[in-house]
């Protein structure tokens, strides 16, 4: 096995792990941290299975976007942006 | 070039230390920077853990922090080398301010990581090592119990100001 296969591995291993974490936990914005975990698992795979500059984009657009949508659902939770 | 893990573990172990360093360096368990990381270091003190471990995980799980720029980077020096990192340092930055954070914990983590995985690199270190690592190094903070990392993060916070 080479490194980036076993990168891949690691990456890959530890997203299936995180949606366990997300099925079973019950609390909303606690079920947030291990989506956390499962978007840098997911833009890693990104950028090891398609190692071209565009890539970099594509990890970075969907970090930040699903970023953004957690941000979003707990600024909802906590009841809009009135404090902002 | 085979996999040796010794390599990842420090990859991850590096990886740590730089976004945990960083992160408390731009003080984010100070506090919530946006009221949805509020709430989850509320969430999280309910559930036993501390609140300002809780507000910095909030603040990673609310905008691209140290640890999103770690990560990255990581993946722009493996696909780009250097420019590939300074291009995610790039993306980062936009991405704290369309999370409405006011901060460079993220832009700062990127730029750093860029040159600590292109120095690994010439140490024999692929940089795909340095991506798990940075998973494997989320996962210990976000990943495993929230109110054990809280605290930890509330320990080195107090660290870090004493």
């Amino acid at each position: 096995m080479n490194t980036d296969e076993a990168a891949l591995i690691i990456c890959a291993g530890i997203a299936a792990y995180a949606t366990v974490r997300i099925l079973l936990e019950k609390n909303t914005l606690r079920k947030l941290p291990f989506l956390n975990v499962l978007s840098f698992a997911v833009a890693g795979s990104i950028a090891l299975l398609l190692p071209h500059p565009l890539s970099i984009i594509a990890a970075a657009a969907y970090f930040i976007g699903s970023t953004l949508e957690s941000n979003a659902i707990a600024s909802t939770y906590a009841g809009g942006i009135r404090e902002e | 070039m085979m996999v040796d893990p010794l390599h990842i573990l420090i990859a991850a172990a590096v990886s740590w230390i730089n976004f945990v360093t960083i992160d408390l360096i731009f003080r984010l368990p100070q506090q919530g920077g946006v009221s949805g990381a509020r709430e989850i270091a509320r969430q999280i003190e309910d559930g036993g853990g501390t609140l300002h471990g809780g507000y910095m995980m909030g603040n990673i799980v609310s905008s691209p922090d140290a640890s999103a720029g770690t990560l990255l980077a990581a993946c722009g020096v493996y696909i780009a080398g250097i420019p590939g990192g300074i291009l995610a340092a790039l993306l980062v930055y936009v991405g704290n301010r369309i999370c409405h954070d006011p901060g460079y914990a993220g832009t700062t983590g990127a730029l750093f990581a860029t040159f600590i995985v292109y120095g690994f690199s010439l140490l024999g270190f692929s940089p795909a090592e340095f991506i798990a690592g940075m998973v494997i190094a989320i996962l210990t903070i976000q990943g495993i119990s929230a109110v054990y990392a809280s605290r930890l993060l509330s320990i080195l916070w107090r660290w870090s100001r004493a």
